[in-house]
């Protein structure tokens, strides 16, 4: 459990990045870090899957291209947020940290249940004819989509 | 087999709505597409991790798996779709900050 609180807080750590800088460039980096360490909790429980999808489509293709997209609409970065800001979130901090530590300490003596354990299960994927129709359903929303990206190429050049 | 308890569950959904949250605050405040963009994928990662206590209820483990196919799929080519409609509306604009778009829609 310490290390999916690891993981996860990592995760929300890089979100936090991504809020917090104002480069483009560096947000898209944090971004592709977070989506990195969400897939890693797939792989926390052992769904390799998913982990492998998540890194090589929305990582490895969308999130590289959102990096290069950001590289080259780089300028230079202004002030969004105002430095006053920090009261208000220091203090959330604070009773975020507060809350936290209370939890942890109470967690401690809580009696572990056995009926919330629940057991992972990745064996018989749907059936075959239901496969088969997944995949057309989803050729026919990669056509429609490129379909979409034709009409707006289009309507750009006219 | 890996099992998993509420308390981690409870750390997912946490992490699951922080990563949203901060995806919500980072499309309110952007000013250019590419930004938008950034928190859309965030917004999905959010979504992602959300899916995967779903995988822990035996009977729903293969409905997740395809849900998560689906998403993974479907995400993809719409923010690819939005990477395209961003690098026209610099062909068309030479801007990509979001005060540059005036309208939304389309004719029918």
């Amino acid at each position: 459990m310490l290390l999916l609180s690891a993981l996860a807080g990592i995760a929300v750590v890089f979100a936090l990045g991504v809020l917090l800088s104002k480069d483009n460039f560096y947000s898209a980096l944090y971004m592709a870090a977070t989506l990195v360490f969400v897939a890693t909790v797939y792989a926390f429980f052992n769904l390799q899957p998913v982990f492998i999808l998540i890194l090589f489509v929305f990582v490895g293709a969308i999130g590289i291209v959102t990096v290069a997209l950001a590289a080259t609409y780089r300028s230079d970065p202004e002030r969004q947020v105002s430095r006053l800001w920090a009261v208000p979130v220091a203090i959330t901090a604070f009773f975020v940290s507060l809350a936290i530590a209370t939890y942890s300490y109470s967690a401690l003596n809580l009696q572990p249940v056995s009926s919330s354990a629940i057991e992972f299960e990745l064996m018989n994927f749907i059936p075959l004819t239901e496969y088969m129709l997944l995949i057309v359903f989803l050729i026919s929303l990669a056509i429609l989509l490129l379909l979409s990206v034709l009409k707006m190429s289009v309507g750009g050049r006219s | 087999m890996p099992v998993i308890d509420l308390i981690s569950v409870s750390i997912i959904y946490v992490a699951a709505f922080a990563i949203l949250l901060i995806g919500y605050l980072a499309a309110i405040s952007s000013k250019d597409v590419i930004r938008l963009l950034i928190s859309l994928e965030m917004m999905f990662g959010a979504i992602f991790m959300a899916l995967i206590p779903l995988f822990s209820v035996a009977h729903l483990a293969n409905t997740a798996f395809g849900i998560a196919l689906v998403t993974i799929f479907a995400s993809s080519g719409e923010l690819l779709v939005l990477i395209c409609a961003i690098t026209i509306l610099d062909l068309q604009k030479r801007d990509i900050h979001t005060s540059s778009i005036s309208i939304g829609g389309d004719k029918l």
